[in-house]
């Protein structure tokens, strides 16, 4: 009886037991899909157009934010007066400074324009936009930095990509903008209102993915191939890649950025007053580039930054004055280096001259300087003929049209990075060429790089220190 | 597969039912549940009565015939009739709740009266558990803390979670700022997360209800706006029969991935059976602010010892060396006009006035605050349906002039027993409050920046009115402020009287509340519980700032409006059962699903600049498309779960339980599995029992809990709205026409819950026949899979992921004594003191540096290596030995970097408290304290370079040269403002330039923190009360009501700390993990209540 009881007591038990063991299997599928993120859209909700503003911006300030305002400072261009920029101008560079254009590249731009492509890969205008953005934003890595990640960058499933060597990066940039422009010639023109450069135009697209080939034919110091890619360069002022500010007077986050610096809390710390490009062009220096047939007073005056900010700086950091990329100076300027050295004498000065009368047109200025004057008179072969107005001390004629075209370069440059290319580029075999900007205070040799960016340096395994300012990359050693 | 074996698992139960009704009707029964031997053998009927001690009848008493299932419970009037089997040498057990069993041998007589003692405080003591189940305390091996409504209700909080406020052990309740409903800080055993929310799971009445703390899109951010509420703070203490306080993982594990924060079960009155009983209760209480920063009134507006009223400081003029009488101002052109006193205000050319405001000030902003509250509860019931109904109201108006909180709760608790195998249990709560909040902290609107920046010179009082300028055009409307005394423009920040009388912060909540609960008993030893809960609320709230408020974003006006609600809805389905396996082995065992989701939505819209300068928050005040913005939210959570617990009951002396639960959530990859074992031995069972030591119970457990990660963390998405900077020079995409990117967070797929592992061993000891009861626990746990963001390599594509990747690990002691020292007839006293330490250490941040909890100069942090919360921020150099490396001048100097300035958490924490009741009077004092910690109120130090605050208002006559912090050397026998101090290089001046130009006050990381760093040491009287009830019988005879009850209470009236002016339980970053922070943040309240309550 008492067994028999135990065991009726032990059977409701052994049911409980057995409904315990059912409900452990816990249900997975009453939960399942229930973590899809109503509150934001998925890469496949998006339009692939509409990634390409957002690249474009982190392009820009790649192109034109803090390492450019760095490279200005060690390329003679600007002065570091208080602050952070004042450590810097004086050589002390932390990698931590190269965070912000690190990630603009990184995960600013490629991932947004590989995902363009993968999103529309028929649609050939888009694609070559992409292609060429890409190109730009690492190129500009490549030469800033040396050996950086390229081939394995941007895939979740490379943790940490490895650094490829800087040439192996520019090669595969040459290819990519070839590819682009094969692309670009195969898509069509549409107004695009996300493409902020050039609204869709892929005439202009072409032309600037030519000129960024003979950037890069350049840096590797293939004159022969930068001078053919930049037969089919920017032609035009009105086909440079600038960016253009948007907005009001009362809007921000739309802002030429070196009026944007000096609007805010950064005002006084950084500008050009005292810098060598600015002795170059006021006419009261012994060094100074006037001459008879060049009277540089208007450049000046555009170009003085008044580093107190606000309204005040009316010229190149004015609050709505495009901030020039890649420009029909640049590829100019290309022209008539590589024709100087490949071509010959009277090509290469004919190429400088046609930059010298769009320069004469005055285009270059905005209209609050329209009424200041210059003068870009065209220059002749006696001009740099031994004692000529551009060879006072007897240099080879051909030598002297270069170190024109250098300095010219090193001027119509302000605001891009090619013045502090062309110091690291022409260092080993053409340092005579080299405009002779003195270094900073405190400073004992010119940088060849800029840091790797510590966030980079912290999380890959493939690094475990920076080489260092004076570490001297790969296609200039 | 699954649901074949549930299925069969239902049906067999429903056999089991079936058959069973098929008895019932058989038998013409409706008492189930009876032994065997029922028909077996001749009976007997015996009737009777169980009272009190007093004589009163006492329904719903238990009387079982010993060793068998036969048995009844007395009606309304306590009377029972059982029918027993003649064998003569039967025995009754009487017993009831709350009152010691009584045996009753049954002899000849068929009639019995018995009368029951009151309990002997704890032997029949229950706490409710995780599933809102009562057990014995005794057989209990898990830590809890009961806090029991007496305790709520004497706390004269109207907030149920202040009023936890240090009646457990280890139990951390500290409300954000005394303002009326603001939200409350609760933390169990320390932090047991970094990133998530550190709130304990809610149960009311077995279901899981919202205890968010949503600060929203309008409010803009925890560091400024106003104190949000705390949701649980919507229930009526009133209401509350117990709350019991979970804190181990052992007795939570149950809710898996909600609990590692412990669990608060509150459970809800219920009526019993038996007359009709009312109660009223009026409350009236008056507050004050309980600590006020000493403010200097002898220099005024100005600096460098010169006045200037359209200075920022006042480290002006000495104003005793003023010429006095009125200022010399000059009445040719512009001026202002203040509305209602009429009284204009010209250019200053001369101060000559000695008057100084600072009280006048203070009193403009601040009042006697205070509540008026009705809480009216009907009670009673039948055998089959007991019925609880209350209905409260709160008026409160808030120490700050114009806030307020205004709440009106009613509840329904409804339960019908028609049967012995059936019962259904309805309660049902509705919320209605509303409430207007003061802008407050680090925000150029909040009243206290305003305030206390204020030079003492300066009247806040005429902040209103018309300007004119020098032509005479009138603009009206404006805002007149210290930093714009003509209110020729916006100041700075608002005149304290703008905030409080321009500005809108409402909120109006609206929240139901209900639990359906039907329990099935098929056969005796299984009961079937099926539980269903919603607990749904909208919080609608506005924030208006008028035109010309102070802030960038504010002064051309802006309105925000949110709209937030939140649903939760559970359902459990449960089954019990209890068996004896054996004479000597029971098993009770508990086996439950349960599912769960949790909704919440909100909608933020704002209207920014004004076309009409209006106090109406409406959408016309600028209806243009750009002026206009709208945004929303939606989230959803979801989990189920299995979960199982048995518990074996040993020889009535050993109680040993393994539960545990796997659980699915929609946030989390894959299925959890959270297993606790604990165990209990009263090993005073050995035969140890004493007059001296009377009970003893050993116990131990481990277990795991966790904190769900935040949803919709799986996929990389794309994110819109997104700015690029390099150094100070912002691009957004909205300037752009919009756009998007690739999230530059990784989406993570794999995430799990952070997970807790915790075991605790301790002990239940009592004395001198249960008089003493001690508790000691000491516990210790380790939480892994904590989620932070982790840096990724940029190159990768992407820069941070929300991963399972820090560790933290606590550990503790904790003890609760109570000791009933007299217990004399009329007298009793009873004390009580509770002691706890938690060590709490952050393991592993995989590489992560650091993580800000509360943002600003000083800064509570995660960091590797310290407690969760160090604060952080630049500091003084020092040598090895801990002295300051000092300058030239023999003045510490800065760190480069920041450094960990001090830990916020207490050493240990402690209460110490004592009832008394004799006769009708009964009295009761709490203390509490909490010592050692860390604490910055960097309102302080800020007012030191404003110079307002007394510390910088001493004058001093140099005995000798001294330095001062700018390296000027102030020659002996000079009077000067400062103080004297030496900082190991001899004294040195304390000037305006260490105060206001230096690093020894101010913003920013270039100042010496250290100095801003306080101990945060603090005891407080956290209650006192004192009653008188009259309910003899006289008055009971007379009346006809059964009890009157007066009481005056006082609640925080002292508190000795060591900071100046502020109440170091405040904190600027609300409810969050961040805390041990002060910046202008709206201050504490001490207040005195009066109730008097009536009993039918």
């Amino acid at each position: 009886m008492k067994i028999v009881t135990t065991m009726k007591k032990m059977k409701y038990f052994l049911l409980m037991m057995v409904v315990a063991a059912t409900t452990l299997v816990s249900c997975e599928s009453l939960v399942d899909g229930l973590n899809d993120n109503p509150n934001k859209l998925t890469p496949e909700d998006v339009g692939a157009e509409l990634f390409l503003t957002g690249a474009q911006l982190a392009n820009i300030v790649t192109q034109n934010g803090h390492l450019n305002r760095i490279a200005g400072m060690y390329s003679g261009q600007l002065v570091g007066y208080t602050s952070l920029y004042s450590n810097i101008y004086g050589y002390n560079l932390s990698t931590v400074e190269s965070n912000s254009t690190w990630r603009a590249i990184y995960v600013g731009v490629v991932p947004q324009v590989r995902e363009i492509r993968r999103k529309a890969p028929d649609d050939k205008l888009l694609v070559g936009i992409a292609k060429v953005l890409e190109a730009h934003a690492i190129g500009t890595a490549a030469s800033l930095f040396g050996n950086i990640p390229y081939s394995e960058v941007a895939d979740p499933e490379i943790p940490d990509p490895k650094f490829d060597d800087q040439i192996e990066v520019f090669n595969s940039l040459l290819d990519l903008l070839d590819e682009a422009i094969v692309d670009l010639n195969d898509g069509v023109s549409r107004n695009l209102s996300e493409d902020i450069y050039y609204g869709g135009d892929k005439d202009k697209w072409i032309q600037a993915a030519y000129t960024l080939k003979a950037r890069y034919y350049l840096q590797l110091k293939q004159y022969d191939q930068a001078y053919q890619a930049a037969r089919d360069g920017i032609g035009s002022d009105d086909a440079s890649m600038k960016f253009y500010p948007r907005g009001d007077e009362t809007t921000s986050g739309d802002k030429n950025l070196f009026y944007t610096v000096l609007a805010g809390s950064r005002g006084g710390d950084i500008g050009n007053h005292g810098s060598y490009l600015m002795s170059m062009i006021c006419p009261d220096t012994s060094w100074s580039r006037n001459n008879a047939k060049t009277n540089e007073n208007a450049r000046y005056w555009y170009y003085e930054i008044h580093e107190e900010g606000g309204p005040v700086n009316k010229g190149i950091i004015g609050m709505f004055e495009p901030m020039p990329m890649v420009t029909f100076a640049e590829n100019q300027l290309i022209l008539a280096e590589c024709a100087a050295r490949t071509v010959n004498f009277a090509t290469a000065l004919g190429h400088l001259n046609d930059l010298r009368a769009w320069l004469n047109s005055g285009a270059f200025l905005n209209d609050a300087f329209a009424d200041s004057s210059y003068l870009y008179e065209a220059y002749n072969a006696a001009d740099f003929a031994s004692g000529g107005i551009e060879n006072p001390d007897g240099v080879d004629p051909l030598q002297a049209l270069l170190r024109e075209i250098i300095e010219e370069r090193y001027v119509s440059g302000f605001g891009t990075y090619m013045p502090f290319n062309d110091v690291r580029r022409l260092r080993k075999s053409d340092s005579d060429l080299i405009v002779p900007f003195p270094l900073n205070p405190g400073g004992t040799d010119q940088p060849q790089r800029l840091p790797y960016a510590f966030t980079e340096i912290n999380a890959n395994s493939n690094i475990s220190e920076d080489p260092g300012l004076y570490e001297v990359t790969p296609v200039n050693r | 597969m699954k649901e074949k074996c549930l299925c069969g698992a239902i049906r067999r139960v429903g056999a089991f039912f079936l058959r069973r009704i098929g008895v019932l009707l058989l038998g013409g029964l409706l008492l189930a549940g009876s032994g065997p031997g029922l028909y077996a053998q001749a009976l007997r009927v015996i009737t009777g009565h169980v009272m009190d001690a007093n004589g009163d009848p006492l329904p719903g008493a238990s009387v079982i015939l010993k060793g068998t299932t036969t048995g009844t419970v007395t009606d309304a009037k306590g009377a029972f009739k059982l029918s027993i089997p003649d064998t003569g040498h039967d025995t009754l057990v009487v017993s009831f709740v709350g009152y010691e069993s009584v045996t009753v041998p049954v002899g000849l007589d068929n009639v019995y009266d018995v009368r029951l003692p009151l309990a002997n405080r704890r032997l029949n003591e229950v706490i409710v558990t995780s599933l809102g189940f009562k057990v014995k305390k005794d057989e209990s091996a898990t830590t809890s803390s009961t806090v029991s409504s007496e305790e709520i209700v004497h706390s004269g909080e109207p907030l149920v979670l202040n009023a936890l406020g240090a009646r457990a052990s280890n139990v951390y309740v500290a409300r954000t700022n005394g303002d009326p409903g603001a939200g409350t800080n609760i933390r169990i055993r320390g932090a047991n997360t970094i990133t998530g929310s550190g709130a304990p799971l809610v149960i009311l009445d077995g279901v899981p209800i919202s205890n968010s703390t949503i600060y929203g899109g309008g409010n803009g951010g925890r560091d400024g706006g106003v104190s949000q509420q705390t949701r649980i703070n919507d229930i009526n203490p009133e209401d509350i029969e117990s709350v019991e306080i979970l804190k181990g993982a052992a007795a939570a594990a149950l809710w898996g991935s909600r609990a590692a924060n412990g669990v608060l079960v509150i459970t809800t009155k219920n009526g019993k059976a038996g007359r009709l009983h009312i109660n009223y209760q009026m409350t009236y209480s008056m507050d004050q602010v309980n600590q006020r920063y000493p403010i200097q009134n002898t220099y005024g507006q100005g600096r460098n010892g010169v006045y200037n009223p359209k200075s920022a400081e006042s480290w002006g003029d000495y104003i005793p060396d003023r010429a006095g009488g009125e200022d010399d101002v000059d009445m040719t052109g512009r001026y202002f006009e203040a509305y209602g006193s009429g009284k204009k205000y010209y250019p200053i050319l001369t101060k000559n006035s000695k008057e100084t405001y600072v009280d006048s000030n203070w009193d403009d902003v601040f009042r006697t605050g205070g509540f008026l509250q009705h809480e009216l509860s009907l009670s009673g019931g039948s055998q089959k349906t007991q019925y609880f109904f209350s209905f409260g109201r709160l008026d409160q108006n808030g120490i700050i002039r114009e806030s307020y909180y205004d709440r009106t709760n009613a509840r329904i608790n409804v339960k019908f027993v028609p049967n012995s195998w059936f019962s259904s249990n309805t309660k049902a709560g509705y919320i209605s409050s509303s409430s207007n909040r003061i802008q407050q902290s680090s925000n150029v609107a909040g009243v206290m920046l305003g305030l206390l920046r204020t030079p003492p010179d300066f009247d806040n009082h005429d902040y209103f009115g018309i300007y004119y300028d020098d032509n005479g055009v009138a603009y009206r409307n404006h805002h007149r402020g210290y930093r714009r005394y003509l209110g020729d423009g916006v100041p700075t920040y608002n005149n304290p009287m703008w905030t409080i009388h321009q500005q809108k912060s409402t909120s109006d909540v609206d929240r139901f509340l209900m639990m359906q609960e039907i329990n099935i008993k098929p056969i005796s030893q299984l009961r079937i519980t099926l539980r269903g809960g919603v607990d749904r609320f909208g919080d609608h709230r506005i924030y208006f700032f008028p035109i010309n408020s102070a802030g960038r974003d504010r002064r051309n006006g802006l309105l925000n409006e949110d709209m937030i609600t939140e649903q939760e809805l559970n359902f459990d389905a449960i089954v019990r059962g209890n068996f004896s396996l054996t004479d000597n082995l029971k098993v009770d065992a508990t086996v439950g699903w349960n599912i769960n989701d949790r909704q919440r939505q909100y909608n933020s819209g704002s209207v920014q600049g004004f076309t009409v300068d209006s106090r109406k928050p409406t959408t016309d005040l600028n209806s243009s498309a750009e002026a206009t913005s709208f945004s929303n939210y939606y989230r959803d959570i979801r989990s189920n779960r299995g979960y199982y617990s048995f518990t074996f009951n040993i020889l009535d002396q050993l109680f040993v339980t393994a539960s545990g639960g796997l659980e699915a959530a929609s946030s989390i990859n894959g299925a959890f599995f959270y297993p606790a074992f604990d165990a209990a031995w009263q090993f005073s069972d050995l035969g140890l029992t004493s007059d001296f030591f009377s009970f003893g119970k050993l116990r131990a457990s481990w277990g795991k809990v966790g904190v769900q990660p935040l949803p919709y963390r799986f996929q990389t998405l794309v994110d819109a709205g997104f700015t690029y900077s390099t150094y100070s020079d912002p691009l957004s995409v909205n300037q752009f026409g919009g756009g998007f990117r690739l999230d530059n967070n990784l989406g993570n797929p794999d995430l799990k819950p952070e997970m807790k592992t915790e075991w605790e061993i301790g002990a239940d000891l009592r004395f001198f026949q249960d008089a003493l009861s001690l508790s000691a626990t000491y516990y210790s746990n380790r939480i892994d899979d904590l989620l932070i963001n982790v840096g990724l390599t940029p190159s990768s594509g992407y820069e941070t992921i929300y991963a399972n990747a820090a560790s933290m690990k606590n550990h503790g002691f904790e003890m609760e004594a109570d000791y009933a020292v007299v217990d004399h007839h009329a007298l009793k006293v009873n004390l009580t003191g509770i002691f706890a330490a938690n060590r709490n250490e952050v393991t592993d941040l995989s590489g992560v540096e650091s993580i800000s909890l509360a943002p600003g100069s000083v800064d509570s942090r995660a960091m590797v290596g310290y407690p969760l919360g160090v604060l952080v921020g630049t500091g003084s150099l020092r040598d090895e030995n801990g002295n300051f490396i000092l300058d030239d001048h023999g003045f510490p100097q800065l760190t480069p970097t920041p450094v960990v300035l001090g830990d916020p958490n207490p050493r240990w924490t402690g209460s110490l408290g004592a009832d008394a009741t004799w006769k009708g009077f009964a009295f009761r004092i709490l203390f509490a304290h909490s010592h050692g910690g860390a604490y910055s109120p960097r309102t302080l130090w800020v007012l030191r370079r404003f110079g307002t605050v007394e510390e910088t208002a001493h004058r001093v006559t140099l005995d000798q040269d001294l330095y001062n912090f700018r390296g000027d050397l102030v020659p002996a026998g000079t009077t000067v403002r400062g103080n004297i101090e030496d900082f190991g290089g001899g004294p040195v001046l304390l000037d305006e330039s260490w105060y206001r130009t230096g690093i020894g006050g101010g913003f920013g990381d270039n100042q010496a923190y250290n100095f801003a760093i306080y101990k945060a040491t603090w005891t407080r009287l956290r209650e006192i009360t004192l009653s008188y009830t009259l309910d003899s019988k006289n008055f009971r005879a007379r009346t006809r009501l059964s009890a009157l009850t007066f009481s005056v209470s006082g609640r925080n009236l002292f508190l000795w700390d060591n900071i100046p002016g502020v109440d170091p339980e405040i904190n600027q970053s609300g409810v969050n993990n961040g805390f041990g922070l002060d910046y202008f943040t709206n201050p504490s309240t001490r207040s005195i209540l009066f109730s008097f309550t009536l009993s039918y």
